[in-house]
């Protein structure tokens, strides 16, 4: 794109257009009706809860709905979306405009990264719905068990979402890198669950090869980490309690580290997507 | 084929670069992380437990995830599966350590029920000589007080676990002292409950310290509410009393309270 110099502005009307098609997906529809069944129905499992809290039970259930759905939601959308534009060839006529290969993939990015906030934000604010409700039912029948008031914290509700976000857009940068250069929107998906195994479970594969005491093994397993995500270090939120709520520097810190992954597998990607014929 | 293998390397190079300067943003919070989650390291518990704890971490539902498991275990609960029962408790205390729930009744099964089955497939208590049935008892005891150890790493401030282990040492293992020593731990959690001081001042009483019984009830005393039933201030000076007449304690050296 000689003489266009590279413009936020088609970035944004790329991730517009992006979110606006995600919208439409029957897929989306499917996950979040899904995500929000399990959430609101998570008060018909407590028969099944031995040991946490009830309040608690209901935070897992639903920050699992937000991580199980959220995962799968991220990576079909994300494939979906790149590869309707190259099977029907909009991404050909759009891309002979004076429009950069960059801006087209990172308003891909922001795109789902807008779907992805917005189904956090709507499983959160759900969440913490039910948590209200339930914990003034509670107060209700045990006064003298929130003498102090209530005890969830709202905040660590809202904490446990945002890190939720900041997992599902760096799954989404993986699978837009894995779709820059793969011939098929299967490829990218199945390497989409691929990437998400490994970015959840990578530490344990480290450990078990230290253990071993292989060097090939140690070596293999520091290079395979190094070059992926530790989607555990953004599960922090593990409590509803305020005194577990993380420092801001803390927070600060986890969100580099997110957005940090997701702006360096985008830039790959763009640098992937470059060299691929259309 | 050379550009896509030179691509390749590019983007390799490229995310390894990235985990370089990104992990140590993160290494604080994760190695504090690893520390409190049993899940998230690579212990016998979860290298044995595959589907479960797998799914756990990626989804997220380690609540229902522990739940399953603990249905699991009351399954082979129900059959005596001593190897089954005792490797689903412990997966379920590594998939979800923070409900206090599943450690005192994996402790529990551990100490009571292990023993009694043990004994039994062995040929029953008729048969069983005495020595062998104190070493099950023990041994079963013992894996119990370690489970509890473990609990109280992760909840160090449950009154309950050390109400428990007081138990497993008075009802298992027939140590009052033991026993004594960890009701006192139990009373100085913050909120424990007033008949934990009751119960060391007892078995204090029942292992013949009587003495040490009197002073412990003195210095409990002032601490319990007059007006509240369940604190038993009556009942703890009445105990008082006996033990002051059966220690011959002088009539000037009487325990009055308030003073």
């Amino acid at each position: 794109m000689k003489g266009a110099p590279f413009s936020f502005l088609r970035l944004g009307l790329v991730a517009q257009n992006t979110l606006r098609e995600a919208v439409r997906q029957r897929l989306l529809h499917l996950f979040v009706g899904l995500a929000l069944a399990l959430v609101l129905g998570a008060r018909g499992l407590r028969d099944f809860n031995f040991g946490a809290p009830e309040l608690k039970f209901l935070a897992d259930c639903g920050f699992g709905a937000m991580t199980l759905f959220g995962s799968a939601l991220t990576i079909a959308a994300t494939a979906q979306l790149f590869f309707s534009e190259l099977e029907n060839r909009t991404a050909l006529t759009l891309l002979a405009k004076p429009v950069w290969r960059a801006e087209f993939l990172l308003g891909k990015l922001l795109g789902v990264a807008l779907l992805t906030a917005l189904f956090c934000a709507l499983l959160t604010g759900l969440l913490a719905a039910v948590l209200w409700v339930r914990e003034g039912e509670l107060m209700a029948l045990d006064p003298e068990g929130f003498r102090g008031g209530r005890a969830v914290s709202y905040a660590m509700v809202a904490l446990g979402g945002s890190l939720q976000w900041l997992r599902l857009v760096v799954l989404a940068a993986f699978t837009l890198l894995v779709a820059s250069f793969a011939r098929t929107q299967v490829f990218a998906v199945v390497c989409g669950f691929g990437v998400l195994v490994i970015c959840h479970l990578q530490h344990l594969a480290q450990e078990a090869y230290t253990r071993a005491g292989s060097a090939v093994g140690v070596a293999l397993g520091g290079f395979l980490g190094g070059m992926f995500p530790n989607f555990q270090v953004l599960s922090l939120a593990d409590s509803l309690d305020a005194a577990d709520l993380p420092s801001l520097a803390t927070w600060a810190r986890l969100t580099a580290y997110g957005l940090g992954w997701a702006v360096a597998a985008g830039l790959l990607a763009v640098l992937s997507f470059r060299r691929r014929e259309i | 084929m050379k550009s896509r293998l030179g691509l390749a390397v590019v983007v390799c190079a490229g995310l390894g670069l990235a985990g370089q300067v990104l992990a140590p943003l993160v290494a604080e919070p994760w190695r504090e992380r690893r520390e409190r989650e049993p899940a998230l390291r690579l212990e016998p518990g979860v290298a044995a437990a595959g589907q479960g704890v797998t799914l756990a971490l990626l989804g997220g539902f380690r609540a229902l995830v522990a739940d399953a498991a603990w249905i699991q275990m009351y399954a082979r609960w129900e059959r005596r599966d001593l190897a089954g029962t005792e490797a689903f408790a412990r997966l379920v205390t590594t998939v979800d350590p923070r409900p206090v729930y599943f450690w005192l009744n994996a402790a529990r099964i551990l100490a009571y029920d292990f023993p009694a089955w043990r004994i039994e497939a062995a040929g029953g208590y008729d048969a069983v000589p005495a020595a062998v049935q104190r070493a099950v008892n023990e041994a079963q005891a013992a894996a119990a007080l370690e489970v509890l150890g473990a609990a109280r790493r992760r909840h160090p401030e449950s009154v309950d676990l050390w109400v428990e282990e007081a138990n497993i040492h008075l009802n298992r293992r027939g140590d009052p002292l033991a026993a004594a020593a960890a009701y006192r731990e139990a009373w100085a959690r913050p909120r424990a409950p007033y008949y934990v001081a009751r119960l060391r001042a007892e078995v204090l009483r029942r292992a013949g310290r009587r003495a040490e019984a009197l002073a412990w009830l003195r210095e409990v005393h002032p601490a319990l509410p007059a007006g509240d039933p369940g604190a038993g201030a009556e009942v703890v000076l009445q105990r008082i009393r006996e033990l002051e007449a059966e220690l011959g304690v002088p009539a000037g050296e009487v325990y009055r309270p308030g003073r």
